[in-house]
């Protein structure tokens, strides 16, 4: 405790010299954060559903229904793939997966419209995929507002002037607008909250490498029999930074040349995301290093850590609504440092928030780097003991 | 061969018994998950989102407007207030998902026919929300229009079925086919359970076989097996096999028996799948394993990776039919895409099998594609040396 500067520096050399020469370790700790996001990025780029085929059941046949079918096909989100004579066709069609909507007009469809009457046109969506139910549904009921306001002003009601007319269209005008991601895409939507979990996966998954490493090697001990070992603060200190530091490097990668790259959201002023960073990657760190500790074989933080990404996704409540997650779950979420980091990046980056928008995110991971860092210590404080105890360490 | 195969399987059963984390990662992480999905989606389609109502005008027709919004399913709003900045903070803070906003004169202006705007702002990185609200919103925007025009023609006498016959002569009627209630869980849960538990599958099965190498067991499992590769391999695997079907059929009870989620194809038939998608998960771990032979953590590291993906390529979230081509060309090796389309089909749809043949063929192949590869785990038993 003489001099705690100088043992830090050590444990951090030594753990940087390790790291570097392990190829297992370093497959999580640099090609992980460097390949996946870019990976994810590709995977979502298309953003949407485009011209998803569908196909038509005209049983109408008249000029009106045709226009009805044009103007569905013109749509950007569906295509008309195929005409069917009737439903049984149709069907057949969906059945082999080369459309995935049906329109059905029927046969009353143009005879109701001229007597005054509603008319009900029939939209069967597959729903492999809930977003081609959304895109189908989406085409057709614009499809059929714009109609309708076309034969309301033209053949039910008399206008004199085009301004009357317009007036009649539209009594009350509406604007429809997507914040922060105009495009209403899933790239931008999804891989925010994936980097940050891609963050805390591939650090778990580092530390873990390293510590079911030194205990088979140092036969159970989390820790190398040198002295330099010996003091704890020393030891947190220096293995915290070493992964601190290159996940900050990975974290400006993602939120800077990643998120350039592929178009995603950038709001985020740098000394915001700089104040963000610094907690999550902190509370990542020292949550790695403690939960690390229960692991005793180097492949064993492989089956702990790798199926947790996806349900902790969801955790996060960006995917699936924060505000319909049970209580439970969010007490469960919250002890996971990418619940708040997903969250609070999305705001930042994605919505221009500043810190203090974000503070309860902030708080929350101040928070657990401080608890998280205190059970690393004692973790390490006990481990020190034992090695002590064993007199391997001296 | 029958005799190795028993005698390598209690081998395989003691060693289950001693490591205590291959038991969490077969029973509760699989039982977990289920547990977890299935409670987070209970509600299956998200309602009363919260949202805010930026009301400049407050007349009583933009009350009774709002309080028409208020009735939606999905529209709860927590706040109410006449600045637009307060709402869009709350928006940046992640406590709504949309603003509503009727601007100052919207009455006015709507009864001297000077067509208002009023408008709605929806937080698009929290997509299913602001879909969601999107949709009632637009539904309620257009609806004041209408009703506005409807207000008119019943005053100039107009019959009630004239005037929808005027206002909506056209009208839509959706069917979302197999899951009529937009239950996020029956294409969420109903995926990602079995997913995380073929990936289990994938892990555990690279774990098993490598562990051996690394205890430097390999040669005294391969003279157990009498050399023969096929039969090391079952007799390892094969308690796995039937742990992991019965906790599939377990998953398979609790949707579709418990929960009540749609199955056209009854039960047993899609236990039959589940069984088919334990075994060419297991193929698929094996090939990793036949990729790195020996080498467990690269053959662990290239299941995780490629398994945690399979998740987006599946396309049970984003259609895979939405990606690139070559995008959707790699899906196809992946047990749990396989295992979608034929959910789909089969207990989603209730469709002929012969329409996934193809996917069915599939998940087959994936299982059988290791004996083509047999020549280099029986090298790496010969061979190969656990490497740090």
């Amino acid at each position: 405790m003489i001099r705690p500067s100088f043992p830090i520096l050590h444990v951090w050399w030594d753990e940087f010299c390790e790291l570097v020469k392990d190829e297992g370790i370093l497959i999580f700790v640099i090609l992980l954060p460097l390949a996946y996001p870019l990976l994810y990025a590709m995977i979502y780029n298309t953003e949407t559903q485009r011209e998803l085929p569908i196909c038509v059941v005209d049983d109408c046949m008249t000029a009106r229904s045709r226009d009805l079918i044009r103007r569905v096909d013109a749509t950007p989100e569906v295509g008309v793939a195929a005409h069917c004579i009737n439903m049984d066709e149709a069907q057949e069609l969906m059945r082999r997966r080369q459309v995935f909507g049906i329109l059905r007009i029927p046969r009353e469809f143009d005879m109701q419209l001229w007597r005054g009457e509603q008319t009900v046109v029939g939209l069967y969506s597959d729903l492999t995929s809930m977003l081609y139910y959304k895109v189908e549904y989406l085409a057709v009921i614009n499809v059929a507002q714009e109609l309708n306001r076309n034969i309301k002003v033209r053949e039910h009601q008399q206008h004199t002037t085009a301004r009357e007319e317009q007036l009649a269209r539209w009594p009350i005008r509406f604007e429809e607008v997507k914040m922060y991601n105009p495009a209403g895409g899933f790239a931008a939507f999804l891989i925010p909250p994936v980097l940050m979990l891609i963050l805390q996966q591939a650090l778990c998954l580092g530390v873990g490498m390293s510590m079911g490493r030194s205990r088979e090697r140092f036969r159970g001990l989390v820790i190398p029999p040198t002295r330099h070992y010996k003091n704890t603060l020393a030891v947190v200190l220096g293995k915290g930074l070493v992964h601190f530091l290159i996940f900050m490097l990975m974290g400006f990668y993602m939120a800077v040349c990643v998120t350039r790259w592929f178009g995603l959201p950038q709001q985020g002023h740098f000394l915001d995301l700089l104040g963000f960073f610094v907690p999550y990657l902190l509370a990542c760190t020292y949550m790695a290093i403690f939960w690390s500790s229960f692991i005793f074989r180097r492949e064993d933080c492989i089956l702990l850590f790798v199926f947790m990404s996806v349900p902790l996704l969801f955790l996060t409540g960006v995917s699936w609504p924060g505000a319909s997650v049970p209580p439970l779950w969010k007490v469960v979420g919250s002890v996971f440092p990418s619940t708040w980091g997903a969250n609070a990046y999305v705001r930042i980056q994605g919505m221009g928030a500043s810190l203090g928008d974000c503070r309860q995110e902030l708080m929350m991971l101040w928070r657990l780097a401080g608890i998280y860092f205190l059970l690393s210590c004692f973790m390490y404080l006990f481990e020190i003991r034992r090695a002590v105890g064993r007199s391997v360490l001296r | 061969m029958l005799k190795s195969i028993w005698i390598i399987s209690r081998r395989e059963l003691r060693a289950f018994g001693r490591r205590p984390i291959f038991l969490v990662i077969m029973f509760l992480a699989p039982l977990g998950f289920l547990w977890l999905f299935t409670s987070l989606m209970q509600a299956g389609l998200p309602t009363k989102l919260p949202a805010a109502l930026v009301d400049e005008d407050d007349t009583h027709v933009t009350r009774q407007l709002t309080r028409i919004l208020g009735t939606m399913e999905e529209t709860h709003f927590v706040m109410q207030t006449k600045s637009f900045t307060e709402a869009r903070q709350a928006m940046q803070r992640g406590e709504i998902y949309g603003i509503f906003r009727i601007p100052k004169g919207t009455t006015e202006a709507a009864l001297t026919q000077r067509q208002p705007v009023i408008s709605f702002y929806t937080n698009d990185t929290y997509y299913v929300a602001a879909s969601l609200l999107m949709k009632d919103m637009r539904k309620m925007s257009e609806m004041a229009g209408l009703a506005m025009t409807r207000a008119t023609m019943r005053a100039q006498g107009f019959r009630d079925d004239q005037i929808m016959g005027t206002l909506q002569p056209i009208v839509v009627e959706s069917h979302p086919l197999g899951n009529p209630y937009l239950n996020y869980s029956v294409v969420l849960s109903n995926l990602i359970v079995p997913g995380l538990l073929m990936l289990v599958v994938m892990l555990t099965t690279s774990y098993s076989l490598g562990i051996e190498w690394k205890r430097g067991r390999q040669k005294h499992l391969y003279r157990i097996g009498r050399g023969n590769i096929s039969a090391i391999v079952l007799g390892k695997l094969l308690p796995q096999t039937l742990l992991y079907t019965l906790i599939f059929w377990l998953i398979d009870l609790v949707f579709y028996s418990y929960l009540q989620f749609p199955c056209q194809c009854g039960i047993p038939r899609m236990m039959l799948w589940g069984f088919l998608a334990v075994l060419s998960s297991q193929g698929f771990g094996l090939l990793m394993f036949e990729a790195f032979p020996g080498q467990m953590r690269m053959a662990m590291s290239a299941c995780s990776l490629l398994g945690v993906m399979q998740f987006s390529l599946a396309g049970f979230s984003f259609p895979v039919s939405a990606m690139d081509a070559p995008f959707q060309w790699l899906s196809n090796i992946f047990p749990l895409h396989h295992y979608f389309l034929i959910y789909v089909n089969q207990c989603l749809n209730g469709y002929h099998i012969s329409y996934v043949w193809t996917n069915v063929a599939a998940l087959v192949a994936i299982f059988l594609l290791p004996q083509l590869f047999s020549f280099r785990l029986r090298n790496a038993f010969l061979y190969k040396e656990y490497k740090a």
